[in-house]
Order: structure tokens, then sequence, then C-alpha cells
């Protein structure tokens, strides 16, 4: 998006107030690493990637090291070519988790069609276009059961893989939400002053650019994004701009970092449900990620969201 | 006696204007098209006609409201009679039906569950606007010559509407700053440019518009450059009408903190 001197906002709002320009990260003792490149040979215990860059990367696979490409796997069994996010331990050198080919769908159903494997295009939000998805025949019970309303106008979040230029979902990830995409609940009442922290889930999506760390934000002016669809959210959100800076804290993982808004949440923001991850959140998407943030909070990419806390950062 | 009879037409009237107003008004301002869907008569028709549905109802009400004010015509008397029976109708319908959504009948504002005392109000009315099916004067003369009965009518009307409590809470409960919605940018600027940091500064800036602008928490940032390449930021608060400006100049090169992330294996 044209936001050209987004990165200066920060300096010149914190000038204006008077306050600290927030730096980007973490500071954990022991932070976790996103790494992402495409599989050029893979054994159990090493993993040698190509960065998006063009660079060659070795990587030591850790004896507990997990994979995932669209079902549990031992991460010798993935495929090579595969695109892969990795989360890794000591600066980015040992590999715990691998997740290959995974993508993320997002969106309002605009049509569904076929009966054996179901063809479904979704509407992403106005940034990001549309998406015609596949919903394979072993996946459409599992699918179905979470999205009770499987007709367009309804919201519609699962998680697949990509493969050979089609995105398959394979697991959803979330109850659907009861309402039509255009009818989110309003925000409880607002009582008291502003709460410094709110609580609600984070939940990641693959549309950000690669290796991107940042976040998506629902609150933002709408004539500031120039998207009609945002301010939308049943949660009570403070008004914040690309640009802000947000710490975002799991509430799973005990990790926090600052994550800078790079874009507007108009599709999370529609979407008032819960995460059960570590313990039932309270209801309302506060903030989405980008792919590397979200690993790098602790995120499992699968699970799809984690319980969140996000103030000012 | 024809003093009682007309003594209802101007509650009437009012009534039907306020409601055709606010109906048009939630349309106006309603951007999200769901958020009708919880309202009223548009609850009980499909999506797509929701917003035609409310527009139609205002243009009755006004329509009715004009025939009451200035004939006596005994057309727009039974139009009101008509109208108020079926509005009665239409809320024992949402009632049953929608328990979850509210009357609509002031927009918005009546966003509270149907309840007895919104029912109960529209019974009234069909009441009044039977009772006004025998006036022999036109709406405007009982304006002209107010009673006590016009005042026994509203009081009547006042304690069976939902809404004032609904707009009591409001003020009592306001959202904070920073959840609201602001006014418009241009607004905004122009409160800017009536302030006095931005006299102080307006020599030196090389443009009167901002080349970025945008909203955190409850300020407004505009970014101008000034002649010698350095960036001045007004912030302005978004409460209040004479709100407090603050300003910073920031030198082109003085990007303060900004760590770029080292590469991955490094």
């Amino acid at each position: 998006m044209g936001y050209p001197s987004v990165e200066r906002r920060r300096v010149l709002a914190a000038a204006a107030l008077g306050r600290e320009v927030g730096a980007p990260g973490s500071e954990q003792a022991d932070p976790l690493r996103a790494v992402m490149g495409d599989i050029r040979d893979i054994s159990p215990h090493l993993v040698i990637i190509e960065t998006p860059e063009g660079d060659e990367e070795r990587l030591v696979i850790a004896p507990w090291a997990t994979a995932w490409h669209g079902g549990e796997l031992v991460p010798g069994d993935l495929p090579v070519g595969s695109t892969v996010i990795m989360r890794t331990l000591r600066d980015g050198r040992v590999v715990e988790r691998l997740w290959a080919g995974i993508t993320r769908l997002t969106g309002t159903i605009l049509s569904v069609e076929g009966r054996k494997d179901v063809t479904v295009q979704l509407d992403c939000g106005p940034h990001r276009g549309r998406r015609t998805i596949v919903v394979p025949y072993r996946a459409t019970g599992r699918i179905l059961v979470r999205h009770a309303r499987f007709e367009p106008g309804f919201l519609f979040d699962a998680i697949g893989i990509r493969k050979d230029g089609v995105s398959l979902a394979l697991l959803p990830a979330t109850s659907q939400p009861a309402y039509p995409a255009r009818a989110v609940p309003a925000p409880p009442p607002a009582y008291a002053g502003l709460q410094s922290r709110i609580s609600g889930t984070a939940t990641w999506s693959d549309v950000f650019d690669e290796e991107d760390r940042g976040a998506a934000y629902p609150m933002v002016e709408r004539s500031d994004v120039g998207c009609s669809d945002a301010e939308v959210s049943c949660v009570g959100l403070p008004y914040l701009a690309i640009g802000s800076m947000l710490q975002v804290r799991n509430a799973c993982t005990h990790r926090s970092a600052n994550v800078p808004i790079v874009a507007c949440g108009c599709v999370a923001g529609r979407f008032c449900d819960r995460c059960v991850e570590c313990d039932t959140s309270p209801r309302g998407r506060i903030v989405e990620l980008s792919p590397f943030s979200y690993v790098e909070l602790g995120g499992d990419l699968v699970k799809g969201c984690f319980n969140a806390q996000i103030g000012l950062g | 006696m024809t003093l009682v009879l007309a003594s209802q037409l101007p509650a009437l009237i009012v009534l039907l204007v306020l409601g055709a107003v606010a109906k048009v008004l939630t349309v106006r301002s309603g951007g999200e098209v769901g958020s009708l869907a919880r309202l009223g008569p548009a609850a009980l028709v499909p999506a797509r006609v929701e917003v035609p549905m409310l527009i139609v109802c205002a243009i009755g009400e006004l329509v009715i409201a004009t025939g009451l004010l200035v004939t006596t015509a005994p057309i727009f008397r039974w139009m009101a009679v008509a109208f108020f029976a079926m509005c009665t109708y239409v809320l024992l319908e949402v009632r049953r039906r929608r328990p979850d959504v509210g009357c609509g009948c002031f927009g918005e504002v009546s966003g509270a569950p149907v309840g007895l005392r919104s029912v109960a109000r529209t019974t009234v009315l069909t009441g009044m606007a039977v009772l006004s099916l025998w006036a022999e004067e036109p709406g405007w003369l009982a304006f002209a010559q107010p009673s006590w009965f016009v005042a026994a009518g509203i009081v009547v009307l006042l304690v069976l509407s939902p809404e004032l409590e609904e707009m009591a809470d409001r003020l009592r409960y306001r959202a904070p700053c920073e959840q609201r919605r602001g006014p418009a940018v241009e607004v905004t600027l122009a409160r800017l440019r009536s302030s006095g940091p931005w006299r102080l500064h307006q020599e030196q800036l090389t443009a009167a518009e901002p080349y970025d602008s945008w909203r955190e928490l409850c300020w407004r940032f505009f970014a101008f450059e000034r002649r010698d390449g350095a960036d001045v930021v007004f912030a302005v608060y978004l409460s209040g009408r004479r709100p407090a400006v603050r300003v910073a100049v920031v030198n082109a090169e003085d990007s303060g903190a900004m760590p770029v992330y080292t590469p991955v294996s490094a």
C-alpha cells in the first residue's frame, strides 16, 4: 500500500507529543526467529533452504522438531521445493517447527460450487482482492461442521496448503460467527476511561509481504486509509494509524513484541470470535499479524490464533 | 369538545416528523448496511430492500404529517390511523419473530429490543389518531391554541418512550475520545489554522496543505514540509472546540531510533 511516510509518522508523532519512539521487535531473552524459504534439500537433521533473497542457508533440525504439510509429519518427509516457514532458536540456527506450503483463507463467501470437492470464491477485503479456493472432499466434514452457514455473505476462515497453484482448505480456523459479514455486532458500551490493555484474539494472515513483520489493525480512520470497510470491530478499540506501534503480548506463551501497524484489518475486524488456544479469550480479533510476527510471538500457524493483549508500544 | 378531539394532532405531527427525520439520518449516516438489520421494519425484509424500506417509511410519515397539519381531509386522518395501527402490528410481529431487534421507530436510537412500552406507545398513538378523526380543525390551529390536553398527550408519550433513557445513558456514558469517531479531517485542519502554533510556523511552510495526516488515539497529526527541508508536525486534540495544539520541528535526517532488523543468519 502506498503510505510513503509511514515509518516517519512514528518519529513525528513522538516528537510532537514528547514521547519515546517505540522500536519494533522483542526484548525477550531467548527470542524466537521466523525463517522462510524454499526447501532445496532436507534430511532428518538438516534442512537447506533458499531464502527469498536468493541466498542458501543450512539449518539444524532439533531432535524434537515437528513439521506440518497438510498434516503432522516428520521433518524429513517434507517435499523438496515447497515453501517453508520455520520457528527457530539460537539466532535462527536451530529449527524446532516447520510449516510447509501453509496458507490461510480468510474472507467473506461470495459463491459456493461443486458437490464433492467444493469450490468457494472468497472476498478477502478491499486490499486483498478475491480468491478461489477448494475444499477437498476429505476436508468438507471438518470445515462444514465449523461453518454452519456455508453460503454467500457469511464469513469463512480456514487453514490449508498451496498445491500446484491451488489453495486447498483443510482445517477450520474458527467457529464461523453466526451473523452475516456485513452485520458485525456493535462493541459493548465503554463506561470508564480507556483501558491501557485490551484483550482478544490475535490471528495471522499470509497476505503480508514476505518476511514482513507487521500487523493489520481494524480501528483505523476510514479517511486515512481510504478504505470504507475499516472502523469495524466488536471490541471497543482505540483509533490508531498505519505506522503506530502496537505492543502485542501472547497470553499463552507470555512473549511480547512491538509490532508496527502496516495495514488496515478490515476483514479481521468482522470476526467476533474467540480463541481457545490456552484459555477462552474475550471476543473479537484485535490484531491480525504477519506470519513472521505471529511465529516470533510463539504462535502456532496451524492453530490459527492465540489469546493476545495489546497496548500502545 | 372539538378542543379535545383536535388536541392530539400536534403530538402526532411532531412524532411523525421526528420519526421521518431520524430514519433518514440513520440511513445517511449508517455506512454499515448490516446495522440496519437490527432495526424494526427493516428486520422483516431481505437485506437489499432494507434502505428503501426505511426511506418509504419516512416518506409516508412526512406525507401524513403534512396532511394532518394543513388540511382537515379525512383521508390523511384515516391514513394516520392505518399507519399507527400497522405500526402496532409490525411491532408485535417484530417482537414475536425477532425478539433481539429494536423497533427503529426513531432510527438508530431505538436500538433496544421492542418492549411492551414501545407497543403501548403505538397503541396510544393509534387511539390518538382515532380521536382526531372527528376533529373539525386542521393541525396548525391546534398548534396555535395549545391546551392542557396537548401537554397530557405528550407526557403520556414521553413516559412510554424507551429512547429517552437510551439518550440519557448515551450522554452519561460517552465513549472515551480514543474510541469515538472524530470530526472530519477538514474540520480539524480548520481548527489547527485558527491556533497560535500555526500562526507561528505558517510563514516557513512550503505548502498550505499537509503532505501527510493521520489519527492516533485522540490526536490528529498533520505533517508539513518547511522551506529548509525539515518537517513540521502539528498534533491537534480531537475533543473540544478550542483544542490543544502541539507542534514539533524534526530535521529530515533525524530519523530517531529506527533499528533495522538484522538478516536472519548474521
